[in-house]
């Protein structure tokens, strides 16, 4: 504990680190008004936006590949369960029970100790209406929260970011990783992406040391937007018959070179002078989760980080390739949590997970599953209602939709309930419409 | 109609815009030489790849493997510590091999006579979008990639029922065990949805239907070649897009090709492949009526784009955001230099999210901006030190012991004045290296086929003028400045 700086200092430590860092260099006009708002935020410290400290936070933890929710949140005693997965069904004295008809997979021995320790919610059966088995529209749809029939430009996070973010640093959303995800997508883009701090920089070749280094002072210059350019000709948007607007390819780099720029200095001073509190596993999803842990920990004015853990696509051989996968969740889950607690940031911290569909309820010949609907999704922090939420979709034959089960969760009722209770703004501007947000928070 | 391109507006900038998106760029003379054929023998000479030789040849692996058995039928009597040994063994031999795989279609792209055969491999590539880590074998993997140079120019049709038949294929989405009584949904759905006609095309009951008619395409293991087996095969009436039959697979590609919007679809995305941006639907009927016309050949249709009018639209040219396989093999190529080790490009393309033989999902990659995160761009600018000045940004390593032991071989062998480095002897001359004006002419005429900003500009002449009289370095130093810019991540 003696190493970690006061509050004042951290504050101190931002102000001066993104704001001189950027402002070092010409500050395109574009994005001067980013930072008068930011220096008017940071010198007003009622307002909690630029410094993580206060504000509550958001880990988004992405299953890619449809998760199957019948062999995670398992209804061990149910007949049609059991006769529907002849091979792949997990019996009562298997699983980790959480009642007399639900149990966790054998592997998530991690999540159930953040279950027993009140902890966590689960939120059974959540999809949402016509469910679409293409891993890329559901997967899409997910992240835009559109109708299945519509088609939304930006992402979730991208309105939130619209919304309730304008002004902010691009460091309000950082993902861990390489390619953007469509959640974060936003008519102004916010958000930066990364693999490891050590890398996050330009790392000047110039040889022989002493003196400035000519190198690194050319490549600054050459990566300012200047506002020529940037107003000029060139920056005006594409279009054709039939074509939407955007911006041009060149405009997109250049915000993103400055991005870079901006964040770089400053995730790298923070990740370096924060220690994780706690081991985690060797994984990528945990290598994800404790850059996360530390960024939270040195003080981030981050506001929503974004992971990700592929793998659950599961046609064939699902027992073995599923219950790795589960480990490596629960163990990274579990670990990051414990970190947030040892942190004393347990109760600013919400991690919510998704997988973009679970699976039929009948398994195949191969040993697998197929594409399927609802599934349940996982919610964990210290301010979360502890337990089950949400009913459990009927096995019945009688009430599934073609095979798969129906959801009794509209998803966006869970993005409605974090946006209000945890983000602390009106979702439906971020959702286009009202959803009743589920009881999630204490 | 597509307009034709008028011949008076061939020029350095048209013919480099054609090299790079038909290819991986190339140098200043060869663009030259572009210029001087004039457009229509220009395209040719990247179209009609069967009158260009290319000798390269193939890994020592690509053929089926006559020990294979053996190995599968030791595996199979081998004790539980024995089988764990054998496959580790396996696995580590399938990695090494895949590594050369990567290395030898990279060393085409960046190398070979034939950029635009390896260019619409590449598309293929991602429309077909396999990957290794379910397949798991290298020498499918290869197979694969040896169908797409061999049938890509061709014909539609030719090319869905090899790739329908291919082993990888019958791997990746499950077809090989696809039988009557459980249909497996998956090569039928993908088929529809990503590879011949798009979402909302098609619906549910089609989808089921198709893969009952596909049951009994199928892998024989131990031949390693397709098989058809009649046991596996639905032989009922299926009903696909409004056409009822005892249809097998090949009625269903043919059903499928059929349909207007399976020309519309694949010529869709072939536009955007090549010029950046997707086509207004009157350009995308035109380009389906060429293809239509032409029996659904390939190489007519691409014949016609080039030589377009709109193909160079002013709007086009230097806006298409280079993947990270066009970023190596174009930086290869313009810089005269020899492609990184295998295992050094390898890192490279995974940093930069492309790893070759291992798309992210059957849906291949995101092109265009989706490339660009602040991750990747910083990539990209320290990757740049290795490919002109051939030293690996330390930071870029920390993690990848492997990666970093070969970039310390590489470094050594440029300070060795060997290999590794750009040869700025070859690729300037001494005028230009001498005259700080020249240089920076020739070297944005050679990275960027057109100019920096100003402001950049004068940037990168502060830098030269810092270091007075310039040696080979420090103008590979100014070669890395403008790689590490915006405009250079264009082509």
């Amino acid at each position: 504990m003696k190493t970690e700086p006061t509050l004042q200092t951290r504050r101190e430590f931002l102000r001066s680190t993104v704001l001189t860092s950027a402002l070092s260099w010409t500050v395109p006009g574009f994005l001067a008004n980013t930072f008068a708002s930011l220096q008017a935020q940071a010198a007003d410290s009622a307002t909690q936006i630029a410094t993580g400290r206060d504000s509550t936070i958001l880990v988004i933890l992405q299953m890619a590949g449809g998760n199957d929710g019948l062999n995670t949140v398992v209804p061990f005693a149910n007949d049609y369960y059991v006769k529907s997965r002849p091979r792949l069904a997990l019996k009562g004295d298997q699983v980790l029970k959480l009642n007399d008809s639900l149990g966790l997979h054998p592997a998530l021995t991690g999540f159930k100790e953040l279950y027993d320790a009140g902890c966590m919610s689960i939120v059974q059966g959540v999809g949402y209406p016509n469910p679409n088995r293409s891993h890329f529209r559901s997967t899409e749809i997910w992240q835009t929260a559109a109708d299945a029939d519509r088609f939304e430009k930006y992402g979730w996070l991208g309105r939130y970011f619209d919304n309730a973010c304008s002004g902010c640093d691009p460091t309000v959303a950082i993902h861990i990783g390489r390619q953007m995800p469509q959640a974060f997508t936003a008519k102004t883009p916010k958000g930066v992406s990364l693999e490891n701090p050590q890398s996050y920089r330009f790392i000047s070749s110039e040889r022989g040391g002493g003196g400035e280094d000519m190198m690194e002072q050319s490549f600054r210059e050459m990566n300012e937007a200047d506002d020529a350019g940037n107003s000029g000709g060139s920056i005006t948007a594409i279009s054709g018959p039939g074509m939407e607007m955007r911006g041009s390819a060149l405009d997109f780099l250049e915000r993103t070179a400055l991005d870079a720029q901006i964040s770089s200095d400053t995730i790298r001073a923070v990740s370096a002078r924060t220690q994780n509190r706690v081991t985690y596993p060797a994984s990528q999803l945990s290598n994800s989760l404790r850059l996360v842990a530390r960024l939270i920990g040195g003080g981030m004015p981050t506001r929503i980080y974004y992971v990700s853990q592929g793998g659950y696509d599961t046609h064939t051989n699902q027992p073995g390739t599923q219950e790795r996968l589960l480990r490596d969740l629960g163990g990274a889950v579990q670990a990051f949590m414990n970190d947030m607690k040892a942190q004393g940031n347990l109760g600013r911290v919400l991690l919510m997970t998704f997988s973009e569909f679970g699976r039929r309820v009948a398994e195949n010949a191969n040993n697998g599953t197929d594409h399927g609907a609802a599934a349940p999704l996982f919610v964990f922090g210290g301010k979360v209602k502890p337990g089950l939420a949400g009913t459990h979709p009927s096995l019945a034959p009688e009430d599934l939709v073609n095979g798969d089960l129906k959801h009794t969760v509209d998803f966006r009722s869970v993005y409605a309930a974090v946006l209000e209770g945890w983000l602390k703004t009106p979702s439906e501007p971020v959702l286009g419409r009202r959803f009743e947000p589920l009881g999630l928070l204490v | 109609m597509l307009k034709v391109l008028d011949p008076g507006r061939w020029d350095f900038a048209t013919a480099a815009h054609l090299l790079n998106r038909a290819g991986f760029g190339g140098t200043p003379d060869e663009i030259q030489r572009l210029v001087a054929l004039g457009p229509a023998k220009a395209v040719s000479s990247l179209v009609d790849v069967e009158r260009i030789p290319d000798p390269t040849p193939n890994p020592s692996w690509a053929r089926p493997d006559p020990e294979r058995l053996q190995r599968l039928a030791a595996l199979r009597q081998a004790s539980p510590e024995q089988r764990q040994q054998m496959q580790r063994e396996e696995q580590q031999l399938q990695r090494e091999r895949l590594l050369e795989l990567r290395g030898w279609w990279l060393e085409r792209m960046a190398k070979g006579p034939r950029p635009l055969q390896e260019k619409m491999t590449l598309f293929w590539h991602r429309h077909f979008a396999t990957s290794f880590q379910k397949v798991r074998d290298a020498y499918y993997m290869w197979r694969q990639n040896d169908l797409f140079r061999r049938f890509g120019l061709g014909n539609w049709t030719r090319l869905l029922v090899e790739v329908g038949k291919d082993p990888a294929m019958l791997i990746w989405l499950d077809q090989a065990q696809s039988r009557r009584q459980h249909p497996n949904e998956n090569f039928a759905r993908e088929l529809m949805e990503l590879f011949t006609l798009g979402e909302g095309h098609y619906t549910e009951k089609d989808v089921t239907e198709a893969a009952r008619a596909l049951t009994g395409w199928s892998l024989n293991r131990q031949t390693q070649e397709f098989v058809y087996r009649r046991a596996f095969h639905d032989n009922g009436v299926k009903t696909i897009l409004g056409r009822t039959g005892n249809f097998d697979g090949d009625d269903v590609i043919r059903i499928l090709v059929a349909q207007p919007q399976a020309a519309l679809f694949i010529t869709a995305k072939l536009w955007t492949f090549f010029a950046g941006e997707s086509p207004s639907p009157e350009l995308n009927q035109a380009l389906a009526d060429v293809f239509r016309r032409n029996g659904n050949e390939f190489k007519p249709l691409l014949r016609a784009l080039f030589l377009s009018e709109e193909f160079y639209s002013p709007h086009l040219i230097r806006q298409q955001v280079k993947s990270p396989v066009q970023w190596l093999a174009g930086s290869v190529r313009m810089l005269e230099r020899d492609l990184p080790p295998a295992q050094v490009c390898a890192n490279l393309l995974r940093t930069l999210g492309q790893d070759l033989f291992a798309p992210p999902n059957v849906k291949g990659w995101d092109e265009g901006f989706a490339w660009i995160s602040t991750s990747t761009l910083l990539a990209r600018y320290n990757y740049s030190a290795l490919l002109a000045e051939g030293v690996m940004a330390a930071g870029e390593m920390a993690n990848r012991p492997r990666a970093m032991a070969a970039g310390r071989r590489m470094a050594n062998r440029a300070r060795a004045g060997r290999t590794g480095a750009v040869d700025v002897r070859k690729i300037l001359t001494d005028e230009e290296r001498r005259d700080k004006t020249l240089l920076l002419g020739a070297l944005q005429k050679r990275l960027l086929q057109s100019n920096l900003k100003p402001k950049q500009e004068r940037a990168l002449r502060e830098y030269l003028e810092s270091k007075g009289d310039l040696d080979d370095d420090e103008i590979r130093g100014a070669m890395r400045l403008i790689m590490s810019t915006p405009e250079y991540q264009l082509t």
